[in-house]
């Protein structure tokens, strides 16, 4: 992904509200010196010096705007790429929310008219041939349909910017067979007829699978369950965050999973990752963020 | 006491007496190389309850030597299972496994009031995992079996599996309730059930272990997650039992787990008289034998 967005020759700017973590500052750093992207720190220019001499990073790579405190912050950098001063805006040392107000502001934010906000993630796992896209382990509790159907196309969208051509998707579930018992059924029922009428453009759209018939070549066999899908899902789309968010945390920490993600809706590129999350993972979603803009 | 892989589980049974395993229509090549190779490693004493002439024919065709295992002969599948499971109700078993026969004749066998399998307990489905990016063996329940539990429903299953933990071995196993978030949060549900536990827990109305939730799934399982983000808990990075919000979330992170983690698994019905072994067909024969190991263990 990185040589992909480093062959596109285009140097993207990146806003960072609040940039003064070790974490953010290092993935940053890693950005810019290998010519991902050039870099607006807002935040205490004080802090920001402190943490790179910390570190061992020359705080003069980076271009930093001073700021008083986290909301200015993250409106600072809002207002960045409102005015074309940048192209991403990625978070820093600032709680969600706050940044996502800025964010989500009807008048100053970065929300493209009735959009739906979401979060589409990126996984690399040893055990799995190619890239999995998974949403949403981040932002909606319990998506409806038209949530469903926006992150469905935000996730399609995402794919071919990988030259993921005819995607395939596997709405998720805890079993293959419709119930009432599982709420997401009928809504899976909608996605599945609009993909088959061309809605979501070229693509492969089948479910509830569990996650079995959509990873698995062989259990479509086992099972004697035939699906397009065929173990060979690019994307998986979860009935609720409750689902999504620990699966995509288990593939971090039990299957070696390499993260990146997005946030989706927007007009611009938004980088929004975990405080936690690692130095390569926050770099792996710049990259993310420059080949989306 | 924590399992630190699966394989402690035979130090827990060897040297005890024999656990008899009755399987309920035992004519099911998927399940037979299991029960063979744990009735050979003296882990259990099977008796084959179901078609002997399948069964035979099964054992031959691949090569099972089954010289010396009781069978009882009922041809009929949902005779056979009633007559396995009557045969655990008059303590003529000490686990029940399911062979050739489909879950809901099973379970309606086992919640029989005559003569099926009843405590008054819930039943619920207990896993444990073996993977090796994790300091010990994780226990994750349920995944199978209830669909949406309530609030009740959640500290029956919890007290189901930490029954089951202290008969492992285990003394105040950590529990971890998972949430999405490691907040509470009014309008996930599961968030404020964790809160409640938790706090029950602390007054002893669910006792023998360490509640504590919601824990995200970064914090139940990662000190370094749990640090990062200042969450103060007793339970966060050294989880033992991983309780899941309903099943959508707990069947999707077992295949995860199974699959992307390549993790080895055990797993059993808790809840009746005796612990069950319910696996599915596409398990492993290994996971299908680590099962019967975890009921035999758990059945002391």
């Amino acid at each position: 992904m990185v040589e992909k967005v480093l062959s596109m020759k285009k140097k993207h700017r990146i806003a960072v509200a609040w940039a003064q973590d070790t974490n953010t500052i290092g993935a940053i750093n890693l950005s810019v010196r290998n010519g991902l992207v050039d870099a607006i720190m807002i935040g205490t220019p004080e802090k920001i010096s402190e943490v790179c001499n910390n570190n061992g990073i020359d705080p003069g790579i980076f271009t930093i705007t001073g700021c008083e405190n986290e909301a200015l912050a993250s409106e600072t950098a809002v207002q960045m790429v409102k005015t074309g001063d940048a192209d991403i805006i990625m978070k820093g040392l600032v709680g969600t929310d706050i940044f996502l107000k800025a964010v989500m502001d009807k008048n100053k934010g970065l929300m493209q008219p009735d959009a739906v906000l979401s979060y589409v993630g990126v996984i690399e796992i040893p055990e799995y041939s190619k890239l999995l896209f998974v949403t949403d382990p981040a932002v909606i509790p319990y998506p409806g349909l038209k949530q469903k159907i926006a992150m469905t196309a935000y996730a399609i969208e995402m794919a071919r910017k990988f030259g993921i051509w005819n995607p395939k998707v596997a709405l998720i579930g805890a079993s293959e067979k419709g119930s009432s018992h599982f709420l997401y059924s009928s809504d899976y029922a909608e996605i599945k007829s609009m993909g088959a009428m061309g809605k979501f453009g070229k693509c492969i759209i089948d479910g509830p699978l569990d996650l079995y018939l959509a990873c698995d070549r062989k259990s479509n066999e086992i099972k004697g369950v035939s699906t397009p899908v065929a173990g060979d899902a690019d994307i998986l789309l979860f009935p609720s965050l409750e689902a999504c968010n620990p699966f995509y945390k288990s593939l971090m920490l039990f299957s070696h999973g390499e993260l990146g993600g997005l946030i989706m809706g927007t007009d611009k590129p938004v980088v929004l990752m975990s405080r936690s999350e690692s130095e390569k993972s926050k770099y792996y979603c710049i990259a993310l963020a420059c080949l989306m803009d | 006491m924590v399992l630190k892989s699966l394989n402690d589980l035979r130090n827990i049974v060897a040297g005890g007496p024999k656990k008899k395993l009755v399987v309920a229509a035992a004519q099911d090549q998927h399940s037979m190389g299991a029960i063979v190779r744990a009735w050979k490693d003296n882990v259990i004493e099977p008796v084959l309850v179901g078609d002997k002439e399948s069964i035979l024919n099964i054992s031959a065709e691949n090569n099972y030597d089954i010289t010396g295992v009781s069978i009882v002969n009922e041809p009929d599948i949902e005779m056979a299972t009633q007559l396995a499971v009557r045969m655990v109700n008059n303590h003529q078993g000490d686990i029940l496994m399911k062979g050739k026969v489909g879950t809901s004749i099973l379970l309606k066998c086992v919640l029989n009031r005559e003569w099926g399998l009843r405590t008054g307990n819930m039943l619920s489905h207990f896993a444990l995992f073996e993977v090796d990016t994790y300091h010990k063996v994780i226990a994750v329940t349920d995944v199978a079996m209830n669909i949406s539990p309530n609030l009740q429903d959640k500290i029956a299953i919890i007290n189901n599996s930490v029954g089951c933990l202290v008969k492992l071995g285990y003394h105040m196993p950590k529990v971890a309730i998972l949430g999405a978030v490691e907040m509470v949060n009014e309008n996930m549900e599961a968030t404020l059930h964790a809160a409640l536990l938790s706090k029950m827990n602390q007054r002893d109305q669910i006792k023998d272990c360490i509640i504590d939730g919601p824990l995200a799934f970064d914090n139940a399982v990662s000190l370094e997650s749990a640090k990062h983000k200042g969450i103060r808990s007793e339970v966060a990075g050294d989880t033992d039992l991983l309780l899941m919000p309903d099943i959508e979330v707990g069947n999707v992170l077992y295949k995860s787990l199974v699959f992307f983690a390549k993790a080895k698994v055990a797993a059993v019905i808790l809840g009746a008289r005796v612990p069950i072994v319910l696996t599915s067909r596409s398990d492993s024969e290994q996971a299908k034998f680590d099962s019967i190991l975890l009921a035999a263990a758990a059945s002391r």
